[in-house]
């Protein structure tokens, strides 16, 4: 007989706007604790920023997120999830900008909560570099008036 | 959607380059991704390899057979985070 693992607690928000990612931290923290009475001892966190300069090094104007509808809320989710039950977390926040972004704006917030600092931090740094590669967003750079789409992630 | 039909959607740079968002097809047995880029002229046989395609929303192979009513988008090399 075969079982189904159970749904770990995945929450995902795709933001039109800009956020502040210790607010966004908390009030996920909130919610895990009145859906769970049971506190997880450990929490990772990531926070991603637009950088000031281009991936040619000119100097950044703004940074505009394209991204699919209904798709890239959906693989975010999938990628969480898996990754929740693969490394044994107990829950997973992303928070991702889209649209049109300044230099020094928050444009990412991973956050993993877990019984052990291994698996939060892993799990982690893994749902971070497995969404750059496989939730559909595409990055274009503005210089002086002009927008390139990036065809490559920055390496890590 | 109406059955009988595909829903083709292009997205940042495919959706530039070709000057078009999103366009529907009469779908017909047999029909692929493949066989939507070529009949839309979206530029040589069959797309580049870093283009992928999704259909409904899921990531699919190139040459997966579509059904009435399905979604199909081509997806230029993905950058997000």
């Amino acid at each position: 007989m075969s079982s189904t693992p159970l749904a770990i607690p995945v929450d995902v928000e795709l933001l039109a706007t800009p956020f502040d990612p210790l607010q966004s931290l908390a009030a996920w923290q909130t919610r895990l604790r009145i859906e769970s009475p049971c506190i997880a001892a450990a929490e990772a966190h990531f926070i991603g920023r637009v950088r000031p300069v281009t991936s040619d090094g000119a100097p950044l104007e703004a940074l505009e997120l394209e991204h699919y509808p209904g798709m890239t809320e959906r693989r975010i989710a999938a990628i969480s999830q898996a990754l929740a039950l693969q490394h044994g977390v107990a829950a997973v926040f992303v928070g991702h900008r889209v649209g049109r972004l300044k230099p020094g704006e928050p444009i990412v917030v991973v956050a993993v909560a877990a019984d052990r600092r291994g698996p939060a931090l892993r799990c982690c740094q893994e749902v971070l570099e497995t969404l750059k590669h496989e939730a559909p967003f595409w990055k274009r750079e503005w210089v002086n008036g002009c927008g390139h789409w990036v065809a490559a992630n920055t390496p890590l | 959607m109406a059955t009988g039909q595909l829903r083709v959607r292009l997205f940042a740079g495919l959706r530039e380059e070709a000057g078009w968002h999103e366009r529907t097809l009469i779908h017909q047995t047999g029909m692929t991704a493949a066989t939507v880029w070529t009949l839309l002229n979206l530029g040589g046989t069959a797309p580049p390899a870093t283009v992928r395609v999704a259909i409904n929303h899921e990531f699919a192979a190139l040459h997966t057979p579509l059904a009435n009513g399905d979604e199909v988008a081509f997806l230029p090399p993905i950058s997000g985070g």
